[in-house]
């Protein structure tokens, strides 16, 4: 046992056998749930002394009525064990909220709810708050027009869960009088988002705006996700080749070349029309990121113009011309990649290894492996330019039409409590996840999300019997899923990924005013077009490598310079936050 | 003063004239009163949804807020026109614009007419009417789908391309990947979908051809070609010549659905059109002032072109809108 766990077990020993003294409440053994500093230096009054219920729940696999009962229709959480560096906050002063409250929620929900007004977890979080909730759900694939109808009607909802869609972003939103400020309302009426947001550096610096003003609720998680996106390598293809996982771009040739000569005719699917030529995979080995990064001074970057873009296209249009990558990337709809992906014609994917974990084993028992992002030379680290912030899931804001904003702010708040993180990550105690002896709930493998009573797959239950997406405390790692369950490796080729490869190539959260806003939108989608132009032009052949000289002048004329400098000036205003 | 000076002196006239005028009108709408109700309908149509909205094309020269409304959005003079206008690809997406329409008026405008004519032949009433329920299937079907059945049959090893392949002996590979053959695509495809449904008004204006016309034809002995040329056609002219205004006045227009479910990098150099340029700038950043002047800038130069072609069709075969 390390001296760091060791230390923080003999503290909470300490915590606990106080609270036993103290309360002397049955079962004090098993108690964790130390009063946090926070209730006691406010001295928050009243708060409900629930009976622990930890002895019982914990470790229980086959829970009475009763037991279910309490647990997901009370907020009583002291089963519930502190995993994370910090506790997560557990006020429930709010609830349930008091009179006759329905808020409406403008959210775009995942395709798999056919009725977001009849999700489990949602009518159980109704319950738990007093709260009721009336969704308003545009049509699947027409959410971006809906918002701006819903925004040019004038007519808003209390809350809207991901208001970055504004145009201008939140900030703007909050100029034109859509969204409200909750700089001085967070404090008093969501206690537990403003105890976890301000528990860790990286949280409170990613969900308060340059100004200092707090303008939503965030999805924030206990720690920085794994990067999600890579390099995946059929496993039969390696023993087909004989050949090592490459980690060198000679090496990558080497293999597709091989793999081409051993029957798979398109060996590397390099991408389709729903872009996937910019992945920073290959890219990044030059340098030549998708989009801006920012360079070892801090400085911010386009990755378009860096110095190894020709070689980088060069490397492409050689490769293209000696058929190794799939002849309809440019072309290719989501369908139709993934048909070839699991067709002899494909060795390497370039995806998430939680999809290709769907595709290839569960649906075709194909297994794989995952590579790191390609390098240069032998023996440099590999880059990538993801990295999660902590931020995830999604966010909310109250609007100005808003009636009640402190019952908005309590139901939001509800996802950053300890109940709250249970029950929108992990579902319904009982028929969906069960509480293991260290107070982390998981679930078994009977439950309803792997065996789904309408047998849907996991891809669908994952949405229908917990929620994915959400303001709250995500905990992904735990409670995806298809990361957790039985056989998958995706989690490890995440994980081995985010912990091999270096990202500190990658920009932080940052947010533009207004005006640059606008200028920012205009500039990047200019540049933007003729990237993808140009690029996809050069690798197919079309236009000569020397081209891309005559690409650089057009993105300088457009405004490169300006584009550069808006997000620089962000990123140093990110800085001093 | 002009003006006044001027009703004073036609005065006398306007006055003895007015009376009569309105007389006939109130004579006319008591007399047919029920085909004036019909019309109220359509009217109110025209002024609730066409007229009405036009008022709304101020904002073209406003910075459009929807939640600071109508009247407290600040007015930004010419900026989005300007912004079109200097923008880098204005002088592509004009071009792509009117080329694209242009092919559209080449081919899908004469495809229906000679459909029609081909139909107006045949004599065998079922092989008619199946011709014609055949043609007219592809109207209903949603563009997205139509979309999707053009990619899976160029894709790859799709049908077109391996009829193409055969055709030309050249290996091609997806079809939506090269540029100098979107507008063949699109405006090939869009008569598939479009040929029978257009052709329902041709028809039409044959059937009410004087059959006395066909028999006069006969008796100097006219072969089918013949009467074809020079009885048929000559008869439905004037409903080609007010359609074709109406394509001429459609030059500058684009839908945006349909190329932006068929374009991809490789191709914006001939699929980009207004349309889906506005659809990038605009309305993905939910920037209606902007959309809203691009689209005033088309619709004058439409209008431009439908009254060039107007006066034109007047003078030349006296057929025209007005």
């Amino acid at each position: 046992m390390n001296i760091r766990i060791f230390a923080k077990r003999a503290g909470l020993l300490a915590a606990v056998s106080t609270l036993a003294f103290s309360t002397a409440c049955s079962g004090g053994s098993e108690a964790e749930k130390a009063p946090t500093e926070k209730d006691e230096a406010a001295g928050k009054q009243e708060q409900v002394a629930f009976k622990d219920i930890g002895s019982d729940i914990r470790g229980s696999e086959k829970p009475t009525q009763q037991q279910i009962d309490e647990v997901n229709g009370t907020l009583n959480d002291t089963y519930l064990g502190d995993i994370f560096d910090q506790p997560i906050p557990s006020d429930y002063s709010a609830y349930p909220v008091e009179g006759d409250v329905t808020l409406d929620v403008w959210m775009a929900a995942p395709a798999e709810i056919p009725d977001m007004n009849k999700q489990q977890v949602q009518d159980q979080v109704e319950k738990l708050t007093g709260i009721k909730v009336n969704f308003i759900t545009p049509p699947v694939g027409q959410e971006a027009d809906a918002f701006t109808l819903m925004i040019s009607s004038g007519e808003l909802p209390d809350i809207i869960i991901d208001p970055g869609r504004y145009p201008g972003g939140l900030e703007a939103g909050l100029n034109d009088g859509a969204f409200i400020d909750l700089t001085d309302l967070i404090e008093k009426n969501a206690p537990n988002y403003n105890a976890w947001r301000t528990s860790d550096e990286m949280r409170r610096k990613t969900t308060v705006t340059d100004s200092g003003r707090l303008l939503g609720f965030y999805g924030i998680a206990p720690y920085s996700e794994w990067m999600w996106f890579g390099p995946l390598i059929k496993k039969e293809a390696l023993e087909k080749t004989g050949l090592e996982v490459p980690t060198t771009i000679d090496e990558w040739h080497t293999f597709l070349t091989k793999a081409k000569e051993v029957g798979y005719t398109e060996p590397l699917n390099y991408g389709s029309s729903y872009g996937q030529i910019f992945t920073g995979i290959i890219n990044g080995a030059y340098g030549v990121w998708d989009w801006t990064f920012m360079d070892a001074d801090g400085k911010v970057g386009w990755g378009p113009a860096q110095p190894k873009a020709k070689e980088y296209l060069a490397t492409m249009q050689q490769w293209n011309k000696e058929g190794l990558l799939n002849r309809d990337w440019a072309t290719a709809d989501f369908n139709q990649r993934m048909a070839t992906a699991i067709s002899d014609k494909t060795a390497i994917m370039m995806d998430s290894p939680d999809t290709m974990w769907s595709y290839w084993k569960q649906q075709n028992d194909i297994d794989f492996v995952g590579a790191p992002n390609p390098v240069l030379n032998e023996g440099d680290q590999p880059q990538v330019s993801y990295k999660n912030f902590m931020r995830t899931g999604s966010s909310a804001a109250i609007t100005t039409q808003a009636e009640n904003v402190e019952a908005a702010m309590a139901f939001l708040d509800f996802g950053y409590s300890k109940k709250g993180w249970e029950v929108f990550n992990y579902g319904e105690y009982g028929t969906v996840h069960l509480i293991d002896a260290d107070g982390k709930p998981y679930f078994p493998a009977d439950s309803y999300i792997y065996k789904d009573p309408d047998g849907q797959p996991v891809a669908t239950t994952l949405h229908k019997y917990r929620v994915h997406d959400w303001p709250n405390i995500r905990d992904e790692h735990h409670s995806n899923p298809l990361i957790v369950a039985e056989g998958s490796y995706s989690g490890d080729i995440r994980k081995t990924w985010t912990e091999e490869m270096d990202a500190s190539v990658t920009m932080p959260p940052i947010t533009f005013t207004q005006e640059e806003a606008s200028r920012e939108a205009e500039l990047g989608n200019q540049l933007a077009t003729l990237r993808s132009e140009y690029f996809a032009k050069i690798i197919m052949g079309e236009l000569p490598v020397d081209a891309y000289d005559k690409f650089l002048q057009e993105a300088q004329k457009m405004g490169l310079e300006e584009f550069v400098a808006l997000h620089q000036a962000a990123l140093d205003r990110y800085n001093q936050r | 003063m002009l003006t006044l000076q001027k009703n004073k002196k036609t005065g006398g006239s306007a006055v003895s004239e007015r009376p009569r005028t309105a007389a006939v009108i109130k004579k006319d709408v008591r007399k047919n009163w029920f085909p004036y109700l019909l019309a109220v309908p359509v009217l109110i149509w025209f002024i609730v949804f066409c007229y009405g909205p036009m008022w709304g094309l101020l904002i073209a020269f406003k910075d459009y807020k929807p939640l600071l409304g109508f009247s407290e959005s600040p007015w930004v003079g010419m900026k989005h026109f300007i912004d079109f206008f200097q923008g880098p690809y204005f002088w592509r997406v004009v071009k792509n614009t009117l080329l694209l329409n242009l092919w559209g008026i080449g081919f899908g405008f004469t495809a229906p007419i000679i459909l029609a004519l081909l139909l107006n032949e045949v004599r065998n009433k079922m092989f008619k009417r199946t011709v014609q329920t055949i043609t007219y299937m592809p109207h209903f079907i949603s563009l997205v789908v139509v979309a999707g059945m053009i990619h899976i049959f160029t894709a790859d090893q799709g049908i077109i391309t391996q009829a193409l392949q055969w055709i030309t002996g050249k290996e091609y590979s997806s079809l939506l990947g090269y540029s100098y053959l979107f507008r063949p695509l699109y405006v090939f495809s869009g008569i598939w979908q479009s040929i029978g449904w257009e052709s329902i008004i041709y028809l039409a204006a044959m059937g009410s051809i004087d059959t006395s016309l066909y028999e006069a034809a006969d008796m100097d002995g006219a072969s089918r070609l013949r009467k074809m040329w020079h009885v048929t056609l000559p008869q439905i002219t004037p409903t080609i010549v007010i359609l074709f205004i109406f394509a001429v006045g459609g030059l500058m227009a684009s839908g945006y659905e349909k190329i932006i479910l068929l374009y991809n990098p490789l191709t914006y150099d001939t699929a980009d059109v207004i349309g889906s340029y506005v659809y990038r700038r605009g309305l993905r950043e939910a920037s209606l002032s902007y959309s809203t002047a691009v689209g005033l800038f088309s619709a004058v130069i439409n209008f431009g072109l439908l009254w060039m072609t107007n006066s034109i069709a007047r003078r030349k075969s006296e057929v025209s809108l007005w």
